[in-house]
């Protein structure tokens, strides 16, 4: 019943997810919704939770309290399998123990529709490769994981969480390592393929500009707790952007362009 | 695959020619004009010419069962090494590493030393001594932080444990009719295989080679770590305890079968790696084709030095340890004990 509660257009439900590590809270009750083919951006200083509750939603930790559900659907009553068929997660960055190439790493993206059985055909690999080109990185698939730049592995991992076929994809910090040139080039293709396949796209940011750029809709934590939600118009305003970062800042609405967020003369008691 | 088929091709007849060198080398020496007429007279089902009675017999009984042993004992250390590292995402890690070894050794002194020698039973002890074995030392690994090298260490100190314990047993035995027995476990060899317990050993390393073969492209992405194969859709846990029990198995065939030979399960997986990648698909048969030879090598190696033959045990380690160090010294450069 719960499920229909959430109405149409919202994908993932996130319902009161209370969750503790070590006896410690880290994340105090958070409910938000992210509807459907919007690219929504979890925004929040370090140590606000954004990580563990991207982890509580796609089920790797469990939250001691609160459900998470998509499609109206309890993931925490799922296995892995059924959960990846739903959400696709791009890591942060990762090197690997062992060699790969990027070609073998997008491939993985297809292990949750694989019979237990069964290994990848030369199908597999050709639609593999397909998602490559759809990102305009074909030409990474012979080169080792482990030798590519930090961009170029961002976008070998978003191949793979493309060809992993989700309507839902979580991305932890996907610019967190990226030169300026790379951040943007990442949002870029982040936000086309949400837009082009229909997505619906949660995306943990440190740049709040670059969450201006890109993002629809915005989610803000603080201390654990969720600051703020909505559509990108109605968050983004200097006062919740100073309560959430706890520093004075800027907001400088751009002709024609998303606001640029700069920081105040310095860091504001607040 | 395709691109290695030649280095499958290549491994293979390097595996026969070793056979074929193992089959007609050693004390009692036989021609290979010999050897072929031997196999031609067996196929065609003919008489056999009465001067080569001698070499037909220990062809058949002596010769071919050390063979078969030898290289389904090295296929098994080296994939089941394979598996291992893949698990525990170390290039440096193996079932001598993480106390399988020693574990199993143990099992099959415990139950020589009780049981007497039922083949059975000391086949049955040496898994579930291997099992407890590597179940402790991921315990202790995982409580000590949960790192590559509090692993490492953990294994090393349940292999402490269990080497403790043989010694004890063996301290305990009767000189005559178990102490060499447990010597023998402890070195590792193929001298005293027959045919009995070659079809032994195969009849659970075969079953589990297979198993591990069927289920080697699921390797590919639990090697990248447990949260990313937990997005991918894989339930680690229980994929992990599939691959740990099925590993733990054949590695406790072959200590029962021919003792705790070490280091083949670090080396040879490891090597592999150098030459085809770390593909599972690919990996896991490759492994087993090396393990295999090598291991062949090392036998026939150890039964036809200059000097009387030494137990393949010694001569693995003497291999192994430099390799391992050389692991170690070229592997920091690598990150290699890092997580």
């Amino acid at each position: 019943m719960k499920g229909l509660a959430h109405g149409m257009g919202s994908l993932l439900a996130v319902d009161d997810i209370v969750f503790d590590y070590r006896d410690k809270p880290v994340l105090h009750g958070i409910t938000f919704k992210v509807e459907r083919g919007s690219l929504c951006g979890l925004l929040g200083p370090n140590a606000s939770g954004k990580t563990t509750l991207l982890k509580c939603i796609n089920g790797v930790l469990k939250p001691r309290q609160g459900h998470v559900r998509v499609n109206g659907e309890n993931v925490g009553a799922m296995t892995r399998r059924e959960v990846a068929r739903l959400m696709a997660v791009v890591p942060q960055q990762m090197s690997l123990a062992f060699s790969f190439t990027a070609l073998q790493m997008v491939v993985m993206g297809r292990a949750s529709r694989l019979g237990a059985l069964s290994l990848p055909s030369s199908r597999d690999r050709d639609e593999a490769r397909a998602a490559m080109e759809e990102l305009g990185v074909e030409d990474l698939a012979e080169r080792q994981f482990n030798e590519l730049s930090g961009g170029e592995k961002q976008l070998a991992l978003l191949a793979r969480a493309i060809f992993q076929e989700t309507p839902l994809l979580l991305l932890d910090e996907p610019t967190s390592h990226l030169d300026f040139r790379n951040q943007y080039r990442i949002m870029d293709v982040v936000s086309e393929m949400t837009r082009a396949k229909g997505l619906s796209t949660l995306v943990t940011l440190h740049d709040p500009n670059l969450a201006a750029r890109y993002c629809t809709h915005l989610v803000l934590l603080r201390e654990g707790r969720l600051h703020r939600s909505g559509t990108r118009e109605a968050v983004f305003e200097r006062k919740t952007l100073e309560e959430v970062y706890g520093m004075e800042v800027f907001v400088q609405p751009i002709p024609g362009g998303p606001s640029l967020v700069l920081p105040g003369r310095g860091v504001a008691a607040l | 695959m395709r691109e290695h088929k030649l280095i499958f091709a290549l491994s293979l007849l390097v595996l026969a020619a070793t056979v074929a060198l193992a089959l007609v080398l050693g004390r009692y020496r036989i021609a290979a004009g010999a050897l072929f007429e031997i196999l031609a007279s067996s196929v065609r089902g003919g008489d056999l010419d009465p001067s080569l009675a001698g070499s037909s017999l220990v062809l058949w009984s002596v010769r071919l069962p050390r063979v078969i042993a030898a290289v389904m004992v090295g296929a098994a250390l080296s994939v089941s090494g394979a598996v291992f590292q893949s698990l525990f995402r170390n290039p440096l890690v193996s079932p001598g590493i993480l106390g399988v070894t020693s574990g199993a050794g143990f099992g099959a002194t415990l139950a020589f030393f009780f049981a007497a020698g039922s083949a059975t039973v000391v086949e049955l002890s040496a898994f579930a001594w291997g099992l407890i074995a590597v179940t402790l030392a991921c315990q202790i690994g995982r409580r000590g932080g949960n790192t590559v090298t509090s692993l490492v260490l953990s294994g090393v100190i349940v292999s402490a444990l269990f080497t403790a314990g043989i010694s004890f047993l063996k301290y305990r035995a009767d000189p005559y009719q178990q102490l060499p027995a447990m010597v023998f476990w402890t070195m590792g060899s193929f001298n005293s295989i027959v045919w009995a317990d070659s079809v032994r050993a195969l009849s659970i390393i075969v079953p589990g080679l297979v198993v591990l073969y069927l289920f080697r492209w699921w390797l590919n992405p639990i090697s990248l770590g447990d949260e990313d194969a937990m997005n991918l859709g894989i339930d680690v846990r229980r994929a992990r305890m599939i691959y740990i029990v099925v590993g733990t198995l054949i590695v406790a065939a072959s200590v029962s079968s021919c003792g705790a030979i070490g280091w083949v399960g670090l080396v040879v997986p490891h090597m592999a790696r150098i030459m085809v990648g770390s593909d599972h698909d690919v990996l896991i048969p490759f492994s087993a084709l090396l393990g295999g030879t090598f291991m062949l090598i090392m036998d026939t190696l150890a039964r036809t030095l200059p000097g009387g033959e030494i137990p393949v045990g010694v001569l693995t380690a003497l291999l192994g340890a430099p390799f391992f160090a050389y692991l170690l010294v070229t592997g920091e450069k690598r990150g290699g004990w890092q997580n």
